[in-house]
C-alpha cells in the first residue's frame, strides 16, 4: 500500500480550547488512486494533508509512506520522502519572494542535480501550464492565478508519487482549471497518485477513477 | 552529507546574502569597522614593539645604576675597575643620562652624554641620523625631531641654549638630527658628548649616572648581569630585556586598555547582530517552512545559517583586517597615534612596520569568527525548527 493513515487525530489548543481538527481519521491509497476530500471550510482537510505529507506529526495514530511510518524515521529520512516522494500543492501562496519563477522551480531539485537538467524540466512544466514566458519573473510580477500554477508545476518537478493538492484551482478561471485538471488526468494516468482537497463538487468528474471523501469537523467518511 | 548537497545550501546562502545584499552589505561595513579599529590596535602595538626592538638593536645589553636608600645617584668611574675579569664583558662605557626640564616650551628632554667613540657600536649611531649629520664633537650636539621642532631650531649650525643648575647658559652647537623613524626612542632626545653632559648637569668628575655594559654573546646577559650585580651589591643592574619590557608595559597598557572597549564595541555588535537576526520576520519564516515541505532538514536550514553566518563574518573579518594593515604601515595608524605615543610630550613622527604575523592574524580572526557564529547559532537554530507545517496554513 502506497499510503495508509491509521486512526490519525490531531488536536490544536486555542484560547485554552482544545479543538480537533482532525480526528481519528483513516484511510488508504494505492498507487495510481485519485482521491478528492470534501468538506466544508474548517473541517481539517488541510490539517489531514500536511499529517499525510508528513508536515505535521499526529497526536495519535500514524501515517505509512511505502509501509514506512512517518515519524518513526529521522529528520532526515523524513526530508528525503518529502522530497523524493511527494509534491505539495498549498492552498496558499507558497513562492518564496525573493527567487524568481525559474528558481522556485528548482528548489525541490536543489540537492544533487545538475543545473541543466533542472532547468529543462522546469521550461516543460511551464510549457503545461502555459506560463513558458514568465520564467525570469518574481512571484510579486505575476497575477494569483499564475502564481497558483507555477506552484502547481513546482510539485511536479522532482517527478512525484504522490501529489497533495490543498484547493489547486481555487483562484483559477473554469477554462485554466479545466487545463490543471488535464494535466492530473496525465500525470495520474502514468501512475502518479493524487490526493486533492477542495469544496468543488464537480472536480472528481473531470478524472478517470475518483475516490471521494468527505470531512466533517475533523472526522472522515467514505 | 554529500559535498554536493553542501555545495548547493552553500550557493543558496551566497545568493540570498546577495539578493538582501543592502542588509549584508550594512553588516558586513559596521562589522569591519569594529574589526579594523581591533585589528589596527593590534598591528600598531605590533609595530611599535618591532620599533623598540629595532632602535634598541645598538643599546648596550646591561645598565648599572648606584643606588643609594632606593633612589638613584651618581656612580663612579671606579666601579668599572671592579668588573675587570668578569667573562664576557666586551667592554663597559659611562654614560650620563638625565632630563632636562625646559621652562619655556614646557617640555622634558632626555639628555644623553656619551664617549661614543668608545663605544662598540658607535658606527651604528651614524645609520640613526639624517644625513650631513656629524656626531657632536666637543661643546655640540645632536637633536631628536621633537627637540628640533619644540625649540624651532633652524638648521644644522644652530645654537642651542641650555641652563646649567646655576642657570649659567650652556651654549652647544647643533652638529645633526636623528632620523624620524627612530623617533619612538630619539624624538625627544639631546646626545653630547661626556665632559658636556657633566658640565650641563654639574655632575662632579669621576662620576656619571650609569654605566653600559656590552656583552660579547648575548645569550649570557643573564648570567653577566648576576656576577655583575654579586659584585657591585649597591647598584641596580639593568638588562636590556627588562628595558624592552618596560616599553612593551607601557604600549601593552594603553593598547590593553583600548582593547576592552574595543571588546565591548564587538560584544554590543555582536548583540545587535543577534537581536537582529532573532527577530525572525514571516517572510523568512515562511521560506524555511518552505524549504523544508520540498524537502531540507533541520539540518541543511543549520548549514544554511552556517554558512551565511560564516561569509559574513570572514568578510567582515578579511576587509576589517585588510584596512587595518593600510591604516598601520601606510598610514601610520592616524588615527590613534595620540593614544598610543601619548607617553611622550612630544609626538614621534615614526614610520610604523607591523610584521604580518600569523599569531596576529589568527588572533583577530578567533575574535572575530567564532562569537560571531556563537552569537547567531540561537537565532540559527530556532529558525531551522521551524515545523514545516508553518507553510500550510
Ligand atoms: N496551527 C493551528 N493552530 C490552531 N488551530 C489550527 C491550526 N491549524 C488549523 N487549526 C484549526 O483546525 C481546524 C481545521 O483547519 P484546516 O486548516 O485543516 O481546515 P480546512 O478544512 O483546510 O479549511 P479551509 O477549507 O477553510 O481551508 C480549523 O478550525 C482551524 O482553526
Ligand atoms: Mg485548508
Amino acid at each position: 500500500m502506497l499510503i495508509e493513515c491509521k486512526r490519525i487525530t490531531k488536536t490544536y489548543r486555542s484560547d485554552n480550547k482544545l479543538l480537533k481538527a482532525v480526528d481519528g481519521a483513516s484511510f488508504t491509497a494505492d498507487k495510481g488512486d485519485f482521491v478528492v476530500i470534501l468538506g466544508h471550510s474548517g473541517s481539517g482537510k488541510t490539517t489531514l494533508l500536511s499529517l499525510v505529507g508528513g508536515l505535521t506529526r499526529p497526536d495519535e495514530g500514524e501515517v505509512l509512506i511505502h509501509n514506512t511510518s512517518n515519524w518513526q524515521q529521522s529528520d532526515q529520512a523524513l526530508s528525503v520522502m518529502r522530497n523524493k516522494t511527494i509534491g505539495f500543492i498549498f492552498q496558499f501562496a507558497s513562492l518564496i519572494p525573493s527567487l524568481n519563477v525559474l528558481e522556485n522551480m528548482a528548489l525541490p531539485l536543489c540537492f544533487g542535480h545538475h543545473q541543466h537538467d533542472c532547468t529543462a524540466l522546469a521550461y516543460k512544466l511551464l510549457e503545461e501550464i502555459g506560463l513558458a514566458d514568465k520564467a525570469k519573473a518574481f512571484p510579486g510580477q505575476l497575477s494569483g492565478g499564475q502564481q497558483r500554477r507555477v506552484a502547481i508545476a513546482r510539485a511536479f518537478m522532482n517527478k512525484p508519487e504522490i501529489i497533495l493538492a490543498d484547493e489547486p484551482t481555487g483562484d483559477l478561471d473554469e477554462e485554466t482549471e479545466n487545463d490543471i485538471l488535464a494535466m492530473f488526468r496525465r500525470y495520474n494516468e502514468q501512475g502518479c497518485t493524487f490526493l486533492v482537497v477542495t469544496h468543488n463538487n464537480e472536480l472528481g468528474v473531470s478524472q478517470n477513477n475518483p475516490r471521494t471523501l468527505r470531512m466533517r469537523q475533523g472526522v472522515l467518511h467514505a | 552529507m554529500s559535498l554536493a548537497k553542501q555545495l548547493n545550501i552553500l550557493d543558496y546562502a551566497l545568493q540570498g546574502l546577495w539578493r538582501r545584499r543592502l542588509k549584508t552589505g550594512g553588516i558586513v561595513i559596521i562589522f569591519s569597522a569594529v574589526i579594523f579599529l581591533a585589528a589596527s590596535f593590534q598591528f600598531t602595538i605590533k609595530a611599535l614593539n618591532n620599533l623598540v626592538d629595532q632602535d634598541l638593536q645598538a643599546t648596550p645589553e646591561i645598565i648599572i645604576q648606584k643606588m643609594s636608600a632606593g633612589r638613584q645617584e651618581s656612580i663612579p668611574l671606579d666601579y668599572i675597575k671592579k668588573l675587570k675579569g668578569i667573562w664576557g664583558i666586551r667592554r663597559v662605557v659611562p654614560r650620563i643620562w638625565g632630563y632636562y626640564f625646559d621652562a619655556t616650551t614646557k617640555a622634558n628632554y632626555t639628555v644623553i652624554g656619551l664617549n661614543y667613540k668608545k663605544m662598540p657600536m658607535g658606527g651604528l649611531l651614524d645609520k640613526a641620523l639624517i644625513k650631513g649629520s656629524l656626531l657632536p664633537g666637543s661643546g655640540e650636539a645632536l637633536v631628536g625631531t621633537g627637540v628640533k621642532e619644540a625649540l624651532r631650531l633652524p638648521a644644522k649650525g644652530a645654537m642651542l641654549s641650555l641652563f646649567r643648575p646655576d642657570y649659567s647658559l650652556k651654549a652647544l652647537k647643533v652638529s645633526g638630527e636623528f632620523m624620524p623613524s627612530t623617533d619612538i626612542l630619539t624624538t625627544d632626545t639631546i646626545l653630547m658628548n661626556l665632559a658636556d653632559s657633566r658640565d650641563l648637569f654639574g655632575i662632579k668628575p669621576g662620576l656619571v649616572t650609569d654605566l653600559c655594559v656590552y656583552v660579547a654573546n648575548p645569550r649570557e646577559v643573564t648570567t653577566i648581569a648576576r656576577k655583575i650585580a654579586a659584585r657591585l651589591p649597591d647598584t641596580r643592574v639593568v638588562p636590556k630585556s627588562q628595558i624592552k619590557e618596560t616599553y612593551r608595559e607601557v604600549f601593552g597598557w594603553r593598547g590593553g586598555f583600548a582593547s576592552i572597549c574595543l571588546l565591548t564595541a564587538i560584544a554590543a555588535f555582536i548583540i545587535f547582530a543577534w537581536d537582529k537576526a532573532s527577530g525572525m520576520n514571516p517572510d523568512e519564516k515562511r521560506e524555511v517552512a518552505i524549504l523544508k515541505v520540498i524537502g531540507w532538514q533541520t539540518a541543511d536550514i543549520l548549514g544554511l545559517r552556517f554558512y551565511e553566518g560564516f561569509i559574513v563574518s570572514f568578510m567582515s573579518f578579511l576587509l576589517g583586517c585588510s584596512l587595518a594593515y593600510a591604516h598601520v604601515s601606510f598610514m601610520g595608524a592616524g588615527l590613534f597615534r595620540p593614544i598610543l605615543t601619548g607617553w611622550s610630550v612630544i609626538h614621534p613622527e615614526m614610520v610604523l612596520r607591523p610584521g604580518l604575523e600569523f599569531s596576529d592574524i589568527f588572533l583577530i580572526f578567533s575574535l572575530v569568527v567564532p562569537p560571531y557564529m556563537a552569537a547567531t547559532i540561537v537565532p540559527a537554530w530556532r529558525s531551522a525548527i521551524i515545523p514545516p507545517d508553518a507553510a500550510v496554513n
